[in-house]
């Protein structure tokens, strides 16, 4: 192997390594809190690694891991996501005498998975990077061992398990009606074949959807959502709702754009129609929800649908490779992702000094900490798409992707369930303003999660008054996809 | 030239069915030969001739034994691994880089052996 | 006799005990002894990779699912609080036969509806030293991968199964 190919897989190399580091520091160290602040100076790392790949292209170990620009993209995601997620993982995990160290290190397995799966052009790569941010995820959503985050736990082993084994079964069939696993030669030996024509082919790929589809949090895969994001730590449900979603995204771009380009226009209209459920399910739900991070859970299969308003756009144009359906899904996870987070963190920090989770919790907030009120308010604005935020150039973005592929009545059902969403999400900004608080005292957030809040909500900001940089670099990882 | 194949597993079958054919036989002769007088005091469970302990005879057994299985299924797989790596590596012509990603693959296994066995797994308490 | 012949004789035998055995896995309502049928189910479908010339792949079915999964299994029942109660059917037993059916039937018709892209050539004598220059050479990549697999899940076991107090 040349020293190429190393350099190629050089941020996962150093991730699994910090990894691993972390876990020996640990077992050394008496001060725990040096594990964080280590974690995320380790992190510039694989962060320095992937800045030095920007703009390289290139295939390493035979062709199987993949890095472009797209899956760049997804690789400065991930790291940004995971180090905000450290920064604000802090303090809850400093409460711990033993298994601090493994709570970091799982998560950079956890990522070091997501950022293999969105470079891999094949399929037993796919499932083995996805299987390992799933396994690390769920050691993640048990690590505080309350009752309801072993049931949390039981539940994503459980249902992570059935929806790994559908697609693993999807993969068998396509590699039996196309002889590979690798999604170039599945591309030639499928071509243009109608799907009908042929069933198995059929089947693997709606199989290969409901293994995806889990990790998206898309309906009818998003049992799972609700109850694990109120028993996992907050900080996990909110690594789930971004970069596990971000990375399930990244494979269905990866798999169904290079693998199954040539039926593209039967499996558009699959995602279109998820899109619709997806959102339409997930807003109903939440409008009649009391506890926020079951608001939040409900929100993300909402999100994943307006997500899948891109897939269906990017499928339903014609030639592969223009169009804003890629670079609109590209800047949706990222914006998505600054907002989500910035909203967790608030849950965060109110839930360190109230103890609680509860919509009413949030009354009178903005009496009691005017900061963190008008930063949840913001992101919660931002999810609803409403500017001056990053999620209204996101939904802007990717509805009028939508049009430009013909799918006007997909990106009208995507505004009208933006409409419907406000209600829920003003409804805490409400209960935030103008109910009476439970009690004066000042709420003053701890520092780590001072600084993540800054982090996330800064970008919230900055991208809603300045879309065009994200969007410039959402274009060029989008461009030349897939390579 | 698949004959030579199966008959190589031939002998697998023929042992498979004369183990089940004993085993089987022995359980059959029991039923057939045995004379049978039940009363209360032959069902009970036989505990070395004490009277068993009364109660519920089903205890739960403590979570760390299953540490010691989970290791045991990791190492496991990875023997599975070392198998056709050795054939590979003794053939001719061997790249050695084939020695170093086996050596890779064991080193990631070890530092978690050295991990568990730290963190006090493998004590039997 | 043929050969052939008796290797699919043996193939449909065995095929029939593993169904049947994975029908009583479920059926049963002892839970070790649902445990047991599911180890005869792996040891059968050992034998049916067997017949369809897969050897390596029955070596690592013996002594993966044979050997690591079963005694997995057996410390599962043995963890469990109230195995005496068993494996009760609940409602939802009709519905999950239903559905169960119906995948099973579209898999069928599937399965014998499609055309597969099949090899020409005849299997190969001994699958191991294949898979090894598959393993070292083009699937380096899984190969690596799977040893952080396995090192995530030893943590994320040995995490999840520390005491409350830790």
């Amino acid at each position: 192997m040349p020293i190429r190919d190393y350099y190629l897989l050089s941020p996962e190399i150093s991730l699994a390594s910090i990894a691993m580091a972390v876990i020996l520091l640990d077992t050394v160290v008496k001060r725990k809190g040096l594990l964080a602040i280590f974690t995320l100076a380790a992190l510039a790392l694989p962060l320095a690694f992937t800045i030095s790949l920007w703009g390289e292209e290139g295939r390493a170990f035979g062709g199987l891991l993949i890095v472009d620009q797209f899956s760049i993209f997804f690789k400065f995601l991930f790291l940004g996501v995971t180090a905000a997620v450290v920064i604000a993982s802090q303090d809850s995990v400093t409460n711990f005498k033993r298994f601090q160290g493994e709570f970091y290190a799982l998560l950079l397995l956890a990522t070091s998975g997501l950022m293999l799966m969105s470079s891999t052009g094949e399929l037993i790569t796919i499932f083995l990077a996805l299987e390992l941010s799933t396994l690390s995820a769920i050691a993640l959503v048990t690590f505080f061992k309350t009752d309801q985050a072993v049931e949390a736990g039981i539940k994503y082993l459980v249902l992570s398990g059935i929806s790994s084994a559908m697609m693993l079964y999807g993969m068998a069939l396509v590699f039996g009606v196309s002889g590979s696993t690798r999604l170039e030669e599945i591309a030639q030996a499928v071509g243009t074949t109608r799907l009908l024509d042929n069933p198995a082919l059929l089947m693997g790929m709606l199989l290969m959807v409901a293994g995806f589809g889990f990790k998206i949090s898309s309906v009818p895969f998003q049992m799972w959502v609700p109850d694990v994001y109120q028993g996992a730590p907050t900080s996990v449900a909110a690594y789930l709702s971004v970069a596990s979603k971000a990375g399930g995204f990244a494979v269905i771009l990866r798999v169904f754009y290079v693998a199954f380009a040539g039926v593209s226009m039967e499996w558009s209209m699959l995602f279109a129609v998820l899109a619709v459920v997806s959102m339409t399910f997930g807003n109903l739900i939440a409008m009649f929800q009391s506890n926020i991070k079951r608001l939040l859970a409900y929100s993300t299969i909402a999100h994943a649908g307006y997500m899948m308003v891109g897939l269906a756009a990017v499928a339903a144009r014609n030639p592969i490779g223009e169009g804003l359906g890629t670079q609109g899904l590209l800047f949706y996870l990222t914006g998505y992702a600054f907002t989500n987070l910035g909203a967790f963190f608030v849950v965060i920090a109110v839930a360190q000094k109230l103890k609680g989770e509860s919509i009413d919790d949030f009354a009178g907030l903005a009496k009691r900490s005017p900061l963190l009120a008008g930063l949840l308010a913001l992101c919660l604005i931002s999810l609803t798409g409403l500017p001056p935020t990053v999620g209204f150039w996101a939904k802007l973005y990717l509805f009028s992707g939508a049009v430009q592929a013909d799918l006007v009545w997909l990106a009208v059902a995507g505004v009208l369930n933006s409409a419907i969403s406000a209600y829920y999400y003003l409804r805490v900004v409400k209960a935030m303003y103008m109910s009476p608080a439970a009690s004066d005292e000042r709420l003053t957030p701890s520092p780590a999660i001072s600084l993540a809040l800054l982090v996330t909500t800064g970008g919230v900001l900055f991208f809603g008054f300045a879309p065009s940089y994200l969007l410039d670099f959402a274009v060029r990882a989008a461009r030349g996809f897939p390579g | 030239m698949t004959g030579e194949y199966f008959t190589d597993y031939t002998a697998v079958l023929v042992a498979t069915i004369a183990g089940a054919v004993m085993v089987l036989s022995g359980f059959l002769a029991a039923m057939v030969v045995s004379p049978r007088a039940r009363s209360a005091m032959k069902d009970i469970p036989y505990e070395c001739g004490v009277v068993p302990f009364p109660g519920r005879g089903w205890t739960q057994t403590h979570i760390r034994y299953y540490l010691f299985a989970i290791l045991f299924l990791v190492f496991d797989v990875e023997a599975v691994f070392l198998f056709p790596w050795a054939v590979i590596f003794l053939g001719p012509e061997v790249a050695s880089a084939v020695f170093y990603e086996m050596l890779v693959f064991m080193g990631i296994l070890f530092f978690g052996l050295i991990y568990a066995w730290k963190k006090g797994v493998l004590e039997w308490r | 006799m043929n050969v052939g012949v008796a290797a699919s004789i043996a193939f449909w035998i065995m095929a029939i005990i593993a169904v049947v055995s994975a029908l009583a896995v479920i059926v049963t309502r002892d839970i070790f002894r649902a445990a047991l049928f599911l180890i005869l189910a792996f040891l059968t479908v050992a034998g049916l990779f067997i017949t369809l010339s897969a050897d390596f792949v029955a070596a690592v079915q013996v002594l993966v699912y044979g050997g690591a999964i079963s005694i997995l299994l057996i410390f599962a029942v043995l963890l469990t609080r109230d195995v005496q109660k068993g494996n009760p059917s609940n409602r939802m037993l009709k519905p999950a036969v239903f559905l169960g059916a119906l995948f099973a039937a579209t898999l069928i018709v599937v399965i014998t509806n499609s055309t597969w892209k099949l090899s020409g050539d005849s299997p190969p004598q001994g699958t191991t030293a294949a898979i090894g220059d598959a393993l070292v050479n083009s699937y380096v990549l899984p190969f690596e991968i799977a040893s952080v697999l396995l090192l995530a899940a030893m943590i994320g076991a040995i995490v999840v199964a520390r005491g409350r107090d830790e």
